[in-house]
């Protein structure tokens, strides 16, 4: 291991043994520290789930699995879950795919409003659309009385659309990824010998894009059935699984069957993220040799264009609309039936009280996640002990866990002495780090593999010790990651609702549920105010993490996702 | 080669303007291209070789002017239009189809039976010698093959002109010399007129018939290779395409009949033989001195015509070259020494002389 | 300097994470009512004894899922406002504490625990809403009983909540139960579920959305009712001609609470006859008699309910209602 090597060359200056061994063994050391924190904490509550589906009274029993596949209501609420992830899914790539295409092949003008407009939902909450759907398609929506609609907001319909709008920049973010580091010489080429643009789509650009479409396609699908706010507030008496393993523990308070539907709803996560990260693992079909060219607008034929445009047109409409809307509403009691503009929703003092709550969390999180994620990066890419793939993969398994599961698990595991931890803070704060951890880590990872382990070498070459190596050269240079991390998460963790709904405990309401609990009672005013101030805060951090990255030229590799 | 030089030019290139935004990259350039001949684009990075490259194949709009081939005005067709074909710097193979198919790929999309699609795809690669290799996919290939089957698929549909960007540039230094052997060779077999783009002057000069050495956005010679490496147009030119050593001077006086000139410089007077006719007496100008044109000896005598004394400061033995450095005066002066004799001595020399050659070219200092 | 920016960090996170853990006297407590009226009644226990209730509003089905979760060692103090099923659910689990308070003398014993673990401070029962303008615009009157409710002209335009999240569902549902018996409360329950538009979360939530004008009829939780009527809401209520039920506004204290003194005072105060007049005005019927805002003089007629029962059949109950109402399979 090179750290051993390292200080075997040197002559200690300390000559005491402790320190020679720390010295020697730190790296291992760390990963065992981390690795039962990631144990602790991320896999733990997951197997007190798992138990709690199979212990009855009486011992382990399947009786809960029984009852969950004989019952019908159980069955619609599956069935409806995996429907409502395959539409979206696939609505998501298309609009995702049609908007990547222009931002990277359309016209100069449209590239950078449409990414703007593409990425925008990324800094709300994604309930955000439940909102401004209400508010528009409500029994007392705007459009609803404006055109004497009579058509049903709560239900699956409603559902699907707040869904799709919140998860469209995904679906963008990683298509145009891929469509960027497709050689653009390719198509110029098929171009060149004769190939409309339809053809070049058809024969060459999506067959090259087509593992990077099902990576995506995969991660939206997990995404869309662990995400609890829009099914919870706009379902209507469609059931869902999120919601539904909600209501089955603070409702019914039934903890088995709560844990059997968690379980349900882990099951296909877990797959996707084998699938994600180890069978599409480098089967991308991008170029072979030369340096990547930056793509000129091509003249694209009316035939592609035309529908293109429409839908990307529709789609960057609505989503606009949904913003707009959001925030018009904040300064009405409830638009559309009271009609004065207020600032009373800004002034409220309960839901500040929450946001301020939020904050504190939030800002926990991130300082803990950062710190945990920056080493975890570093055992992962200089350690050399047996398991390091699997500490990776404990890492960023987080992120594909729904919300709800990990929120049950924290309550089921964390409830009693010696490992109580509900009913303050810390256990809302762990429950972000170490759900949320992936992005630091990643960001961690691809900037240690920008050091050469040969610096850290010339490093100790030069008399210093492995501590000092890693304190002096290692973690300033890792810096900009722990930055993005920590940005990350804090942005994350203040507009995530999933888990931190079954965590609240007395006087600490935090943002999201307040939210929640607004849009579902009906205080739009209320609501829409407190989306808009998290809103404003999480820009604030992005602003910042863009500024940090620019001057630190971090890369685009920290392409942020919002599972919540 | 020869060429009848009354045919019409295959390639018209007139007063071409392009712009991005407000930056002007090619500032008015025009060209005349023969038929069967291969043209360089050269020039050191941003010149805006690539660029007209690009434009000539049809992937970037011009700002003005226009773009003549064969005839016919081609400025606002899109590039499956035109009849040129472009070979990529990193090939733009795809990678999802096999050699056979990615060179077959023009021929389908322009609907071509299958059976003809076959045979020319044969056809050509057997012209690329890789005929064996129909069925395996590109990422099964050496760089040097991919070459060939980015160039073989440029071929299939016969274009008017070739239109190559760097190809070389991503190929080991071996394979390149080999590789530019064989495209040459092809090139001219075809009689294919061929417009190529690289930022390496020895490989431009190689395999070119003309050159056009390009800077900041505008062209400063065209010329066959000898032409412009013996009679650069400018200080510029003469230092891209291989290293020069200058000498200022002003002419004393130059003999009509004879040709000879008598030029002053600050090392004494020199007998040169001028081939060029833009100079006179009384200018003041700018010789230019190969390193493998002048003639090193031991000793300073300093009593022949053209020879100057100096002190040598390196001398890099490298077998079949010698590399040396040789103060003149306060002036540094760079000698190559093919086949170098009396190594031995000159490696413990300190005072050496230099013979400035006769056939020498003058630029015309700018007043 | 590095060391300087790391006990910088140190310090803010420790700042951050202690903020806001004051020291006087206070208790942590899960409170069930409403968000408005948990603020009142922690605001009448801070105005008259100094104490401070932490609380953040959750519904009866929470605050029952987090005695279950954190069992025994919980992280409130005490429970003030849940729903009777709580209430037996603690005392047969020896959560709580039997304290028979003085402060409670001469109260009916309806409203108390025999051995003081659990007392009503107050109950709760619901009522029939109705949107006054969309009602007029109709030209509908408000049913009469509650078998009107099935007529189809209502079809899509009546809320309730779901007694999967909400106690004063189960109640809705127990007492419809017990009004019609098993066989026919259930065939009632079906046949107005084609009316119900959707089963909302909270008990409450019906209040704002038919005074909103979003429905025209709810059946809902009466705590929230009077405050709505003077928020200035168009609503009508009404107790059909069969009666309403009730349940207990239930408090208790944990057994494991540090701070044993302090909730019994609490539990003193809500006995008191200035606790009931608070309540009576929100319109909650009270342990000692009070003016009730909302029923005035003349108490509602109740349905006769065994809510030791309800509380046992109340799981069994929610199974049957998961499969019996409808729900939209796409």
């Amino acid at each position: 291991m090179a750290a051993a090597e390292l200080s075997v060359k040197l002559q200690s200056s300390s000559g005491s043994k402790v320190k020679d061994f720390l010295n020697a063994n730190l790296v291992n050391i760390l990963a065992a520290v981390l690795f039962l924190l990631l144990a602790f904490f991320l896999l733990f509550p997951i197997v007190m789930v798992l138990l709690k589906s199979l212990r009855g009274a009486e011992g382990f029993t399947l009786q809960y699995y029984k009852a969950f596949f004989s019952k019908q209501y159980y069955f619609q609420s599956l069935y409806n879950t995996l429907l409502l992830g395959a539409i979206n899914t696939v609505v998501c790539l298309v609009i995702g795919f049609c908007l990547a295409y222009m931002t990277t092949r359309g016209p100069w003008i449209l590239r950078k409003p449409l990414k703007l407009i593409s990425l925008i939902p990324l800094i709300a909450p994604p309930y955000l659309f439940a909102l401004s759907l209400i508010i528009m398609f409500g029994r007392n929506g705007l459009i609803t009385k404006m055109f004497d609609l009579h058509w049903q907001l709560y239900g699956f319909s409603g559902v699907v659309i707040s869904q799709t709008l919140a998860f469209i920049p995904l679906a963008f973010m990683m298509i145009e990824s891929t469509l960027m580091s497709l050689n653009p010489n390719l198509e110029e080429s098929a171009y060149d010998m004769g190939a409309s643009e339809a053809t070049i789509l058809r024969t060459i650009t999506i067959p090259l894009l087509a593992p990077g479409l099902l990576k995506a396609g995969l991660l939206i699908f997990v995404m869309t059935i662990a995400e609890f706010g829009n099914a919870a507030i706009l379902g209507g008496r469609t059931p869902f699984l999120a919601p539904d393993t909600y209501t089955m523990i603070t409702g019914e308070s039934d903890f088995n069957m709560g844990s059997v539907l968690s379980v349900i709803l882990i099951a296909p996560c877990i797959l996707i993220f084998f699938i994600h990260n180890y069978l599409l693992e480098g089967k991308k079909f991008t170029t072979i040799g030369g340096k990547p060219v930056a793509s000129e607008p091509r003249k694209i034929t009316p035939l592609i264009k035309v529908p293109f445009m429409i839908i990307t047109t529709v789609a960057a409409g609505a989503i606009f609309i949904c913003f707009a809307i959001v925030f018009i509403a904040s300064f009405y009691k409830i638009l559309g039936v009271t009609h004065n503009i207020t600032l009373a929703n800004y002034l409220d003092f309960t839901s500040n009280q929450s946001i301020y709550n939020s904050i504190r969390v939030s800002f926990v999180a991130a300082l803990i996640g950062a710190v945990i994620g920056v080493l975890l990066a570093y055992v992962i890419v200089r350690g050399k002990f047996f398991g390091r793939t699997f500490i990776e993969m404990a890492s960023l398994s987080g992120f594909a866990l729904p919300g709800t599961v990990l929120g049950i698990g924290y309550l089921l595991a964390f409830s009693a002495p010696p490992l109580k931890l509900t009913g303050g803070i810390m256990i809302l704060a762990l429950n972000c780090v170490f759900r949320f951890l992936a992005v630091g880590v990643e960001a961690g990872i691809s900037k240690l593999h920008q050091i050469h382990i040969e610096i850290e070498e010339a490093s100790a070459d030069l008399g210093a010790s492995f501590l000092t190596t890693f304190y002096r050269i290692v973690l300033p240079i890792m810096f900009p990651a722990f930055i993005a991390g920590f940005l990350y998460t804090f942005m994350t963790a203040i507009v995530s609702l999933s888990a931190v709904v079954f965590l609240v405990s007395p006087g600490f309401d935090l943002a999201a549920v307040k939210i929640f609990d607004a849009a579902v009672y009906g205080e739009i005013g209320i609501a829409s105010a407190t989306t808009m101030k998290l809103v404003l805060i999480v820009m604030i951090c992005m602003m910042i993490l863009n500024f940090i990255s620019k001057k630190t030229r971090l890369g685009s590799s920290m392409a942020p996702t919002k599972p919540t | 080669m020869s060429m009848n030089a009354n045919e019409k030019p295959m390639l018209i290139l007139k007063d071409i303007h392009k712009f991005y935004g407000n930056n002007e990259v090619l500032k008015g350039v025009s060209l005349e291209v023969r038929k069967g001949e291969l043209v360089t684009f050269v020039g050191p990075s941003g010149c805006g070789k690539t660029t007209l490259l690009r434009l000539i194949g049809g992937f970037t709009d011009i700002s003005s002017g226009d773009i003549i081939l064969d005839g016919q005005r081609i400025n606002d067709l899109p590039p499956n239009l035109r009849d040129t074909r472009i070979c990529f710097q990193n090939y733009a193979l795809f990678p999802h189809m096999t050699v056979a198919e990615n060179v077959g790929y023009g021929l389908k999309i322009n609907k071509w039976p299958k059976d003809k699609i076959a045979a020319r795809v044969h056809e050509l690669l057997e012209m690329v010698e890789l005929d064996e290799f129909g069925d395996r996919m590109i990422d099964k290939l050496s760089g040097g093959q991919q070459q060939r089957v980015a160039f073989a698929r440029a071929l299939s549909l016969e274009p008017k002109v070739l239109l190559l960007d760097e190809p070389l540039s991503n190929l080991d230094a071996n394979l390149r010399l080999v590789m530019r052997e064989e495209i040459r060779k092809l090139q001219e077999r075809l009689h294919i007129t061929t417009v190529f783009v690289t930022h390496d002057q020895f490989e431009a000069m190689a395999i070119s018939d003309r050159l056009v050495v390009m800077k900041n956005g505008l062209i400063e010679q065209v010329g066959t290779p000898i032409e412009i490496y013996e009679r650069p147009a400018n200080e510029f030119i003469a230092g891209f395409v291989g290293y020069v050593n200058f000498m200022d001077g002003r002419i004393e006086s130059i003999d009509k009949t004879t040709c000879n000139a008598v030029v002053h410089t600050e090392y004494g007077q020199l007998m040169i033989t001028l081939e060029q006719d833009d100079v006179k007496t009384g200018d003041d100008v700018l010789m230019v001195i190969r390193p493998e044109s002048v003639s090193l000896s031991l000793d300073c005598q300093d009593k022949r015509q053209n020879v100057i004394c100096g002190t040598l400061v390196s001398y890099m033995y490298a077998g079949s070259i010698a590399k040396c450095t040789v103060m003149i005066g306060n002036k540094k002066m760079i000698i190559d020494q093919y086949n170098p004799r009396d190594a031995q001595q000159f490696l413990h020399a300190a005072k050496v002389e230099v013979e400035i050659p006769r056939s020498v070219h003058l630029l015309k200092k700018k007043k | 300097m590095k060391r300087k920016f790391i006990a910088v960090i140190a310090a803010a996170i420790l700042s951050v994470v202690f903020a806001g853990s004051a020291m006087a006297q206070e208790i942590n407590a899960y409170m069930g009512t409403s968000p408005d009226n948990n603020a009142k009644i922690a605001k009448f226990i801070k105005d008259k004894t100094g104490i401070t209730v932490n609380q953040t509003f959750q519904s009866c089905g929470e605050i029952e899922a987090k005695m279950k979760a954190e069992a025994p060692n919980f992280s409130a103090d005490m429970v003030i406002g849940a729903c009777s099923p709580q209430g037996f659910l603690a005392k047969k689990s020896g959560w709580t504490v039997p304290y028979v308070s003085p402060a409670w003398k001469g109260v009916p014993e309806v409203f108390m625990d025999p051995k003081g673990d659990f007392y009503h401070i107050a109950t709760f029962s619901f009522v029939l809403v109705g949107n006054k303008d969309r009602l007029a615009k109709a030209g509908y009157k408000m049913p009469e009983s509650w078998k009107d409710l099935l007529d189809p002209k209502w079809k899509g335009e009546i809320v309730m909540p779901s007694p999967l999240s909400s106690g004063t569902a189960n109640m809705m549902r127990f007492t419809f139960l017990a009004l019609y018996g098993d066989a026919e409360g259930w065939k009632y329950l079906e046949a107005l579920d084609k009316n119900i538009h959707h089963y909302s979360r909270s008990g409450n939530a019906p209040t704002d959305l038919v005074g909103r004008g979003e429905f025209m009829l709810g059946i809902t939780s009466d705590e929230n009712v009077k405050k709505r009527l003077n928020d200035g809401y168009p609503l009508l209520w009404s107790i059909p001609a069969e009666g309403t039920g009730y349940d207990g506004t239930t408090s208790f204290i944990f057994k494991t609470t540090k701070k044993l003194e302090t909730c019994k005072k609490i539990i003193d105060l809500l006995g008191t006859q200035e606790f009931s007049d608070m309540m009576a005005a929100i319109g909650y019927v009270t342990p000692r008699p009070a003016m009730n805002a909302l029923y005035g003089k003349t108490l509602p007629k109740f349905v006769n309910l065994d809510l030791g029962k309800a509380s046992d059949d109340k799981a069994k109950n929610n199974d049957i209602w998961k499969q019996k109402l409808r729900t939209d399979f796409k």
